[in-house]
C-alpha cells in the first residue's frame, strides 16, 4: 500500500503547531467541501483532507504517525512494521474518518474494526444509521425504523421527456452479525417517472435500512442528476438551445428546421432576428402539469469566405451597405 | 454514484416505481430528522434561525404540525452537513445556503456545473 504524507496534504510542516494544522485543515476544507466545490476530484480531496486531519489533530494519533512514517514518502511502498503501535491504546472511537472513505492506509495504521462512521457521505447509498455516531434514533427503545439511505441516478434529458427505467447498482455499508461493517450490493430496477428534473428527487418506500426490532424498514432517496448534454442546457423546468442560424435566415426570416428533446421541429426564425435573441416554444420543455418552455437562442454564423465566389459576395456587400457596425461607439 | 447498468432491467426483476418529491410534495420535521439522520431538535433549531421554513399555511407553534417544501430535504442535508464538517456557525448557514443556491442557479444558466469552465 501506498505510504500518505498527512503532512502534505494539508501543507504543513513535520513541526506544525495544532493552530497551524487546525487552520490549514479549515481553509482547505472549505475550499473542497463537495458541497461547495463541484469540480471533479473535489470530493476526494476532502476525504484526504480530513484524513489527514483525524490523524494530525490527535497528539496521540499523530505521535504514533510520525513514529511508524519517518523515514516514508508520500506515495512510497509501505507496509507497517509488527508490533509498530505497542504503547498506545486504540480504544472504540480511535478514529472519526468515514468507514467507507478511508483509505487502505488509514485501516492498516488506525485499524478496521475500530472505526466509527462520521456521517457517511458520498454518491452511494449512503449509510448514515446503524454505526455508533449516529443520531438518528434511539436505541433504547427495541423498535426503531431504519436509517433513509440516499444516492444519485444519472439520466438524460431526453428520460426527463419520456420516462424510463434504470437499473440501479447500490452499494452500502451494513453491520453485520459479528458487529463488523460490510459492503452490501443490491440492484434495483426504478422507474424514473416523465417530467422529472435536475435535482430531484424519487422516494421509494422501505428501500433504506432495515428498522430494528421490527421497525420499519428506511427509505431510499434517489436524487436525479442529468447527464451534461451535447445541445440543450436545462434551467428548471426550461430548455435552451443555441440555434446556428445564415445571416440572410435571420435577416430575411425562413423556416429552419431545429432540434428538440422530443424530436426536430420547423421553426419560424422572423425576419430582422438579432443573435442571441430567444424564441419561446411554449410548454416543449420538460414535461409537467405546467410544463416547462424551450427557447431558442439563434447564433447567426458567418458563412466562411474561403474561395473567389465568397469573397466576392463580401467585397459586394462592404461596397453596397456602407455599414459601420461601430457607428454607436462615437469613433 | 449510483451505476447505470443498462437501460433495461434484467428479465423477471420487479420495477420499482417511487414518489416524486417535488414542490408539491409536504415533508414533516420527522421525515427531516430521519433523511439527515439526526435528532429533531437539530431541524427545529435549523427553523427557529431560519435556515429551513415551513411552507406558508403549515407554520405553527407546534413543530408537529410543521410542513416543509420537498426540496427542504437536500438544504436540511447540507445545512446538517456544513455544520459537521465546516463547522460553519447557525447563525451564518442560512446565509451560506442562499449563497450556494445562487451560485448552482447562475452556473445552470451558463450551462455549466464545473467551476472555471
Amino acid at each position: 500500500m501506498e505510504f500518505k504524507d498527512y503532512y502534505q496534504a494539508l501543507g504543513v510542516a513535520r513541526d506544525a503547531s495544532a493552530d497551524d494544522i487546525k487552520r490549514a485543515y479549515r481553509k482547505l476544507a472549505r475550499q473542497y467541501h463537495p458541497d461547495i466545490n463541484k469540480a471533479a476530484g473535489a470530493e476526494a480531496r476532502f476525504k484526504e483532507i480530513g484524513e489527514a486531519h483525524d490523524v494530525l489533530k490527535d497528539p496521540e494519533k499523530r505521535a504514533a504517525y510520525d513514529q511508524v512514517g519517518a523515514g516514508f514518502k508520500a506515495g512510497q511502498e509501505f507496509r507497517p512494521p509488527p508490533g509498530w503501535d505497542a504503547g498506545f491504546e486504540h480504544g472504540e472511537s480511535f478514529s472519526e474518518t468515514d468507514a467507507q472513505t478511508a483509505s487502505d492506509f488509514f485501516e492498516a495504521l488506525f485499524g478496521r474494526g475500530a472505526r466509527r462512521a462520521r456521517g457517511g457521505r458520498g454518491g452511494f447509498a449512503q449509510d448514515g444509521s446503524g454505526f455508533a455516531g449516529n443520531e438518528g434514533f434511539s436505541t433504547e427503545g427495541f423498535k426503531a425504523r431504519g436509517g433513509d439511505h440516499q444516492a444519485k441516478v444519472l439520466i438524460d434529458l431526453e428520460d426527463a421527456y419520456r420516462g424510463a427505467t434504470r437499473a440501479l447498482s447500490l452499494r452500502a455499508v451494513e453491520l453485520g452479525k459479528d458487529g463488523r461493517p460490510h459492503m452490501r450490493e443490491r440492484t434495483l430496477n426504478v422507474k424514473i417517472p416523465k417530467g422529472v428534473r435536475q435535482g430531484q428527487q424519487i422516494r421509494l418506500a422501505g428501500q433504506g435500512d432495515p428498522g430494528i426490532g421490527g421497525g420499519p424498514a428506511g427509505d431510499l432517496y434517489l436524487e436525479i442528476e442529468f447527464n451534461p448534454h451535447s445541445l440543450y442546457r436545462v434551467e428548471g423546468g426550461d430548455v435552451y438551445l443555441d440555434l446556428p442560424v445564415a445571416p440572410w435566415e435571420a435577416v430575411l426570416g425562413r423556416k429552419v428546421r431545429a432540434p428538440t428533446p422530443d424530436g426536430a421541429v420547423d421553426l419560424k426564425v422572423p425576419a430582422g432576428s438579432r443573435s442571441g435573441q430567444k424564441l419561446r416554444l411554449k410548454g416543449r420543455g420538460i414535461p409537467a402539469s405546467t410544463p416547462g418552455d424551450l427557447y431558442v437562442v439563434l447564433q447567426i454564423v458567418l458563412p466562411p469566405a474561403t474561395g473567389e465566389a465568397a469573397q466576392k459576395v463580401y467585397r459586394e456587400m462592404e461596397e453596397k451597405l456602407a455599414f459601420n457596425p461601430r457607428a454607436g461607439l462615437g469613433v | 454514484m449510483a451505476r447505470r447498468k443498462s437501460d433495461q432491467g434484467s428479465a423477471g426483476m420487479r420495477i420499482l416505481a417511487g414518489t416524486l418529491i417535488d414542490e408539491t410534495t409536504e415533508v414533516s420535521v420527522e421525515q427531516l430528522s430521519v433523511f439527515c439522520s439526526v435528532r429533531r431538535e437539530r431541524i427545529v433549531a435549523l427553523v427557529q434561525e431560519g435556515v429551513l421554513e415551513p411552507v406558508l399555511k403549515r407554520r405553527s407553534r407546534r413543530a408537529d404540525d410543521w410542513r416543509f417544501a420537498g426540496e427542504s430535504l437536500k438544504r436540511a442535508a447540507r445545512a446538517i452537513r456544513l455544520q459537521r464538517e465546516l463547522e460553519i456557525d447557525i447563525s451564518a448557514l442560512g446565509l451560506v445556503l442562499d449563497l450556494l443556491e445562487q451560485i448552482e442557479a447562475l452556473r445552470s444558466r451558463i450551462g455549466s456545473s464545473a467551476p472555471g469552465r
